[in-house]
């Protein structure tokens, strides 16, 4: 990748002319046979009933056994639904695990990082459950499709649905990003694995909190869709890096997280991916009133990890006149609180507490 | 009329013709030789070319601070030094813009003269720190040093950035040495491909397992000046100071190991010292520009031939005008990285070779850039 390297590539031209074609007839071929694959899989064993995940028809009849969990949000749901004892494997934790599930994680098979296909046959799961939507691409762990040849069903979380199986992050339907789709997962889960009123009580516990901090907001500014403009704080999630910031945009899950906190998505306008970089300039162009550093990703994380970062941007002379600075309303915040799962009710209980002290 | 001027001038041309220092010389000794004068042939028009090319820089430069984001008139530039208020306009440019510029100056100078260093000593046509391995080796160490160690400000990981940027040179001078025939330029060049590679991805390797979003180090595989602030430029200054003025102090002695190292010898230059000395420089010039701003190459390869084909193989045109030319490509390169996908940026490593590369096939083209 690197320009010299591709320079050097380029000296004897002739050679890599025919390189590049040898290479191209190899693409085509592989291109070719993982699209006949794909297609010969498209209508598998017709079981009586299904639940329908991202366009993906999950077999409902015949609860899932081995179950393999990855990336946090994943992993805390199967906590919580209470089929720990199913799990074959769990991958990718973003931060600790909340207080109560602590000891039956650490009995789990971990991976630090996803682990590679083979890897993940070698535990001969059943099921893999995803907390993104990057796992089931070719480059990780194959398609849905192509788990399912093997007898895998998989599971993506719906406000993160890729427009079709094998792509990710950068065709999120905004309107799938919503507090209700988590709702609905949960409900879902909890009837594919016999778990219905496990995952009852988890989402009454989440709409309980979400309907509080609601209240609250409403007893104060009047409904929430018709909350003033100056009433909701501009909120921007960035985390310092080399090329000046990471921030999350509007398909990312912290955009109704702050919504639902009576806040802005300082970065909503950001669409195709829920990731971006940005200047400090662009930050001092937004001048958000909050900024939550979201530390990530390691095991062993808490927002207190993010102390260093929160002192990087106070002390940035660049940042000096932003609001946030300048009213020292830069906080820790774990990149797991933004993603969409279980922790997205608590998270929308922090980020208010936050952002409305004086209601909180 | 004109036909008389035109047999007067021809004629004119055919007596002055025998003089060895003729104003410019014929169009066709710069495409015939890469020892040849370069298109500037006398001392004046060189001059004058660099300080043509010097005011240039200066205008990229003031161009590099008003273009981006955001876009700033001169005026505002000026208040921010002149009547300074604390506006983010004034922060902007005084911690952003000027620090970038400075360290896209700095850089590329840095780049361009160890290049310039490479090529001489080593008489090879593709030596260049980015493909000897020197730039890869830096960026390795600066990466193990800031995961491994916790150092975060340059100061914390230019001295390993030096050591990484020493051992690569080492390793890749030995590995092109290898077998009985000696080192060639071939050699060297594949040796130095090969163990670019070999440190870029292990770079990877460690940036990867941080694991934090995969594309957040970037800077530390295609190299960026964004990371360069108010803080680190002052840091950087010192040792490259040291590295440019120790390259033009060996830019006699350089044009001597042109000739071969048996008349070199002869001569009475002493070989090893100058070699040393080149290493020296090149290790301090291309380390710390590889810990202000990551691993870029073909500025160090390219630059120097460009300067070549101006103004001929002596270094001590060579050196002054690669370091000018150089960060006038990486600051170009910078300013079109920052415009092309605003509100983003493409990084200056991978637009240097987007802007440079077609104008060196050119060059290598019309030149037999292995004759050197």
């Amino acid at each position: 990748m690197k320009p010299s390297d591709a320079w050097a590539a380029l000296r004897p031209a002739r050679t890599s002319v025919r390189m590049t074609a040898l290479l191209s007839a190899l693409l085509l071929v592989a291109t070719a046979c993982g699209g006949g694959a794909e297609e010969g899989a498209a209508d598998p064993e017709a079981a009586d009933e299904t639940i329908a995940n991202c366009d993906v028809e999950v077999p409902a009849d015949d609860p899932p056994e081995r179950v393999f969990a990855a990336y946090q949000p994943a992993i805390e749901t199967a906590h919580a639904l209470g089929i720990s004892d199913r799990l074959v494997g769990t991958a990718f934790l973003d931060a600790q695990v909340p207080e109560e599930h602590v000891d039956v994680q650490a009995e789990q098979e971990y991976y630090p990082g996803l682990p590679s296909r083979e890897e993940l046959l070698s535990h001969n799961p059943d099921f893999v459950l995803s907390g993104f939507n990057d796992t089931f691409t070719e480059e990780s762990l194959g398609t849905r499709a192509s788990l399912r040849e093997l007898g895998i069903e998989s599971w993506v979380p719906s406000p993160l649905c890729p427009s079709e199986d094998g792509r990710s992050d950068e065709s999120i339907d905004p309107s799938t990003v919503t507090m209700e789709h988590i709702y609905d997962d949960l409900r879902d889960l909890g009837a594919l694995f016999d778990a219905e009123d496990r995952a009852e009580e988890v989402v009454a516990d989440m709409e309980a909190t979400v309907a509080d901090v609601t209240d609250t907001l409403e007893g104060e500014f009047g409904a929430l869709e018709e909350m003033d403009e100056e009433d909701r704080p501009t909120v921007a999630i960035a985390r310092p890096d080399d090329e000046g910031f990471r921030v999350a945009g509007g398909p990312d899950f912290s955009t109704e997280i702050i919504g639902l906190a009576g806040g802005v998505n300082a970065f909503e306008d950001l669409d195709g991916g829920r990731n971006h970089d940005a200047s400090a300039e662009d930050i001092i162009e937004r001048d958000p009133d909050f900024i939550l550093v979201d530390v990530c990703c390691d095991a062993e994380m808490t927002a207190a990890d993010a102390a260093p970062d929160v002192q990087a941007i106070l002390d940035d002379p660049v940042l000096a006149n932003v609001t946030a600075v300048e009213e020292d309303q830069v906080a820790e915040f774990t990149f797991a609180d933004r993603s969409a799962g279980l922790r997205s009710a608590p998270a929308v209980e922090t980020v208010a507490e936050t952002i409305h002290p004086d209601l909180f | 009329m004109a036909d008389r001027t035109a047999e007067h001038t021809a004629d004119r041309h055919a007596t002055t013709r025998p003089e060895p220092r003729s104003a410019r010389p014929p169009a066709r000794t710069r495409t015939a030789r890469a020892g040849g004068p370069g298109l500037l042939g006398s001392s004046a028009a060189r001059s004058l070319g660099l300080v043509a090319a010097l005011a240039l820089l200066a205008g990229v430069a003031m161009a590099s601070v008003l273009i981006g984001y955001q876009r700033f008139t001169l005026e505002e530039v000026q208040l921010a030094y002149a009547g300074y208020t604390g506006s983010d306009t004034d922060l902007v440019i005084r911690h952003l813009r000027v620090p970038r510029t400075l360290a896209g100056i700095l850089v590329g100078a840095a780049l361009g003269v160890a290049g310039v260093l490479v090529q001489g000593v080593t008489r090879n046509p593709l030596g260049d720190p980015g493909l000897l391995g020197i730039n890869a080796g830096a960026a390795l160490a600066a990466v193990l040093a800031i995961s491994f160690f916790g150092a975060t400000a340059l100061l914390g990981y230019v001295g390993f950035a030096f050591v990484g940027a020493a051992l690569a040179a080492c390793v890749v001078h030995t590995v092109g040495s290898l077998g009985p025939d000696g080192s060639s330029p071939v050699k060297l060049a594949l040796a130095g491909a090969a163990i670019s590679a070999l440190l870029g991805s292990l770079t990877s390797a460690i940036v990867l397992q941080d694991r934090a979003t995969l594309d957040e180090y970037r800077f530390w595989v295609v190299g960026s000046l964004v990371g360069a602030d108010s803080t680190s430029v002052p840091q950087a200054l010192p040792f490259l100071a040291v590295g440019l003025v120790l390259a033009l102090a060996l830019a006699r002695p350089l044009n001597v190991v042109a000739l071969g190292d048996d008349l070199a010898r002869s001569l009475g230059t002493r070989l090893w010292l100058v070699r040393a000395g080149s290493a020296l420089a090149v290790v301090l010039l291309a380390g710390t520009a590889t810990a202000l701003a990551g691993p870029i190459g073909f500025v160090g390869v390219a630059v120097p031939h460009i300067a070549r084909a101006l103004v001929g193989p002596d270094h001590r045109w060579l050196l002054p005008w690669s370091a000018v030319l150089a960060p006038l490509l990486l600051l170009v390169a910078d300013i079109v990285g920052r415009v092309v996908v605003r509100p983003e940026e493409l990084q200056v490593g991978i637009v240097t070779a987007l802007i440079g590369a077609p104008f060196f096939i050119l060059l290598v083209r019309r030149r037999k850039v292995a004759g050197l």
